[in-house]
């Protein structure tokens, strides 16, 4: 069976931020949220579609600086943004699809995650929102 | 109101900045991003008559 090599190495931004420099983990996961129909006489669940809620999780490096990680997020704590991601920094196209989240929502937002002689890292969540992908 | 971009991280500084359906902008205003670019106000037309009752 073939198989293919896939080195992770996407370019993610939020709020039109690039902030691939400052990402180290991102998992994109698209989630339809699953409405049981189950009726008498079947023998086993069934489902159908309901609402969609996916969710974008990363792994960022914190930063202080201008521009940087906490500048990008601080003020989207509690609001809907637009969140891309990109396998890799090549043009899109459909072997490199841009997925987008539109109006996304962050809920919370760790400031210090310090541990001695560590980079700070922090996970954040974006919940919700449309999504869409692009192969041009 | 105009915007324009302040940071690498998100165009050529000093290009407009249009912000796309669904953008924050008041997040990436904080975050220094952009800046806001007030319009110019029209000048005052110079004065080129005097009153009729003007003292010279």
């Amino acid at each position: 069976m073939p198989t293919s090599t896939y080195l992770s190495n996407p370019t993610v931004t939020i709020n039109s931020v690039d902030v691939t420099d400052q990402c180290s983990s991102a998992n994109l996961t698209r989630v339809i949220e699953a409405l049981e129909s189950t009726s008498f006489g079947k023998t086993a669940r069934v489902y159908v579609g309901g609402l969609e809620n996916s969710t974008l999780t990363l792994t960022m490096y914190n930063s202080f600086a201008a521009a940087e990680t906490y500048a990008t997020l601080a003020a989207l704590v509690g609001s809907s943004t637009n969140i891309t991601i990109k396998p890799t920094s090549s043009a899109t196209s459909a072997t490199n699809p841009l997925s987008t989240l539109t109006g996304c929502y962050l809920e919370t937002l760790p400031i210090v995650n310090a541990a001695l002689g560590a980079l700070d890292t922090i996970d954040i969540t974006f919940t919700g929102g449309v999504y869409s992908v692009a192969t041009s | 109101m105009i915007y324009t971009i302040a940071s690498t991280k998100l165009g050529i500084i000093g290009d407009p900045y249009l912000p796309a359906a669904g953008i924050n902008v008041a997040a990436l205003l904080s975050g220094g991003f952009i800046v806001e670019q007030s319009t110019p106000k029209p000048k005052k037309p110079a004065k080129t008559s005097t009153e009729p009752n003007e003292e010279i």
